[in-house]
């Protein structure tokens, strides 16, 4: 179909009240990559006057340029992407009256976008780098706390770059350079961004495409619209994959198929040693993608293998050919087998406990990717290219793993979970569960979150899923409030074990209730590293003991159920919890009165 | 297909409106949608469809559909 009968059968279904179906039209031509950059912006518009179902997570841009067709290119990358999202955006270059409009709103804002631009930056008025520098950041950190009087409101911030090099030429990264100044003001934004803020760093965006082609000046002049339709494209996606980020946390697991993906060949066939990953054009290539998969693994994304093939035929490169990059020490989870690659998936998932959606899966094969497509739709699938010598730039244009922020817990995270695939193996062999628990020797230590626990108490806010009552993406203004409150309980739980140091893996955020003598327990969640081994319990019974020493006598839980958080549905009936009567179709409610808690049965020890 | 024909087909695409008919008096006081903003997108929609470049000076002052049917076809 071309574009023209595209758009035209996407009117019809809208005209018939099928918006649905001209959705889903735009998706698949979207996701085929079968429209270019400026129909891509006319889907955008197109998809801006179609209803929804169910309602989208809403993005609204302010900026001090033109962003209404940036928000036009954002509805039709996140469809494309799998999040879809509703947009808008403010007048130009209004950002400080249209921040002050938007928290006394009501409007469903879950994001907002910042958009700088560098001409108020490089006006030569009289004042040095320095105090243009200072003045750009007091005049955003204005509006971040304008943004932060809305409690929830999520914060993408875009960095500064420069359109035009000017005077300078090649010495424009130096000093007074425009390059320079944009670099120098981009830095200062990113370091004082407020917690759980996503910044997109515009030069780096602008050198995915090549300035030359990102910037459009011809449309700046007409539109005050810097962005060429391409330069549109890819900063939607960025911002996409900031706004997943902080909505779902991004992925976390590269899952690799081995023969033609890892290296040239079949093992199977060619065996260890004459699979190709030699001093050759197409074994460079290889190795070169297994040293990006293995730094993507230093940084904490896990590798996972899901190959077709004989077991100890697909480990025998790997222990036996010196031409390998990737030992089985980097990889977390290993399916070979000659089953369904989707079922090869849910092993893995399970195996890290970790949602499917946390998966990207590569593989050469089309016929795998489109099983693994059609059964699991949330699996995201890279459109692996037939040359190897690609495969680093396409998954890397897929803006996969992008996260809030790369803190030091990420970076361990990947040894955690191959201990914890190790626990998994172990538990198969254990009589019963209270063996198993015992054999962990787990110990906990529960402390109030202060400045130090703050960063990956946000970051755990932001993204859990699974275990989390509540679900609520409180910003690190909101839980630095409460932590600072010595009338609420604000708690973080750390857990090791026999295998490892889990760090930082639970959070709990009691606060006063309107009624005297009661702690509402407004956010409890625990990440999924650590579930199914009694942790809950023993970080409850630790509540209860907080609870009780200063004075209060009543707790109220409360549970919203999510796609994602079923199995915490009865966490409060577990622990003895009743429920209350004002509970309702969105949110149950349950009460605990502390001289009837009994302390529930667990595996772990204090200290 | 002539000019004015396939400058027709492009609006309904561009307002996403299929219910727009051009002639060679219409401005853009005549189309509802027709602000400023939507007039950048047209110049731009223009030059990818009919292969030509626009200046920012003429993005001004075209004055009608005739004028810029004449446009293109001194440009092609």
């Amino acid at each position: 179909m071309d574009s023209r009968t595209l758009f035209r059968t996407c009117r019809r279904h809208r005209k018939a009240g099928r918006p649905e179906e001209a959705r889903g039209l735009l998706r698949e031509a979207l996701r085929r990559h079968q429209l270019d950059a400026h129909e891509l912006e006319r889907a955008g518009r197109f998809l801006h006057g179609c209803q929804t179902v169910e309602p989208l997570p809403h993005v609204r841009f302010l900026g001090q340029c033109t962003t209404e067709w940036l928000a036009m290119s954002l509805n039709a990358v996140s469809l494309a992407r799998g999040l879809p999202m509703a947009t808008s955006w403010g007048e130009y270059d209004s950002v400080v009256p249209e921040a002050l409009a938007l928290v006394e709103s009501a409007q469903p804002v879950d994001t907002v976008v910042l958009l700088p631009w560098l001409r108020d930056l490089l006006s030569r008025d009289g004042r040095s780098v320095q105090q243009q520098v200072a003045d750009t950041l007091e005049h955003w950190r204005g509006v971040w706390e304008v943004l932060a009087r809305r409690p929830g409101l999520r914060i993408i911030q875009v960095g500064l770059d420069a359109m035009e090099l000017g005077p300078a030429g090649v010495h424009a990264g130096a000093s007074q350079g425009a390059l320079a100044v944009a670099r120098e003001a981009s830095r200062a934004l990113q370091e004082h961004l407020p917690e759980g803020a996503y910044f997109v760093d515009l030069e780096r965006v602008a050198g995915d495409v090549g300035r030359r082609h990102f910037y459009d000046q011809r449309q700046y002049r007409w539109a005050k619209q810097p962005f060429s339709a391409e330069g549109l494209q890819c900063l939607a996606e960025h911002i996409h994959a900031g706004a997943r980020a902080q909505h779902t946390g991004p992925r976390k697991v590269l899952v690799l198929d081995l023969d033609d993906t890892l290296w040239g060949g079949v093992v199977g066939e060619e065996g260890p040693l004459g699979v190709r990953l030699g001093e050759d054009p197409e074994g460079e290539a290889y190795r070169g993608f297994q040293a990006w998969c293995k730094a993507l693994s230093k940084r904490g994304i896990l590798l996972a293998v899901a190959s077709k093939n004989n077991e100890a035929d697909a480990r025998e490169p790997f222990e036996r050919n010196p031409s390998m990059v990737l030992t089985l020490d980097d990889i977390a989870a290993f399916e070979a087998h000659w089953q369904p690659k989707a079922l090869s998936m849910e092993r893995i998932a399970r195996a890290l406990n970790l949602g499917l959606d946390s998966l990207v899966f590569m593989d050469d094969n089309p016929a795998e990717r489109e099983q693994v497509r059609q059964a699991l739709p949330m699996v995201e699938v890279v459109e692996t290219p037939e040359d190897p010598a690609e495969y680093i730039s396409a998954i890397e244009a897929g803006l996969y793993f992008e996260a809030v922020s790369l803190t030091d817990a990420d970076r361990v995270r990947a040894g955690q979970y191959k201990a914890e695939a190790r626990r998994q193996e172990a538990k198969a062999s254990f009589a019963g569960l209270d063996a198993y628990w015992r054999s962990l020797e787990m110990r906990g230590q529960v402390r109030r979150v202060d400045e130090g626990d703050l960063p990956r108490v946000v970051q755990l806010v932001g993204k859990t899923n699974q275990f989390n009552l509540t679900t609520r993406r409180h910003t690190g203004a909101q839980v630095a409030a409460w932590a600072a409150d010595p009338e609420a309980l604000c708690l973080s739980l750390r857990v090791r074990d026999r295998f490892g140091d889990h760090g930082l893996v639970s959070v709990m955020l009691a606060v006063p209730d309107e009624s005297p003598g009661t702690l509402r327990i407004d956010t409890w969640l625990m990440s999924c590293r650590v579930i199914a081994r009694t942790v809950e319990q023993f970080f409850f019974a630790a509540l209860v003991q907080r609870a009780r020493s200063q004075g209060s006598t009543r707790l109220v839980g409360e549970y919203i159920p999510s796609a994602k958080n079923s199995q915490v549905a009865d966490l409060y009936e577990r622990l003895g919890f009743q429920p209350l009567p004002e509970s309702d179709a969105n949110i149950d409610r349950w009460e605990l009165m502390l001289n009837q808690a009994e302390p529930p049965k667990h595996y772990v020890e204090e200290g | 297909m002539n000019t004015l024909e396939q400058l027709n087909e492009l609006f309904i695409d561009i307002f996403d409106d299929d219910d727009i008919v051009l002639s060679r008096e219409t401005t853009a006081a005549d189309v509802g949608a027709w602000d400023s903003v939507m007039n950048v997108r047209i110049f731009l929609e223009l030059e990818s469809e009919f292969k030509v470049r626009f200046t920012a000076g003429e993005v001004a002052n075209l004055k009608n559909v005739g004028e810029l049917v004449d446009f293109i076809e001194a440009r092609r």
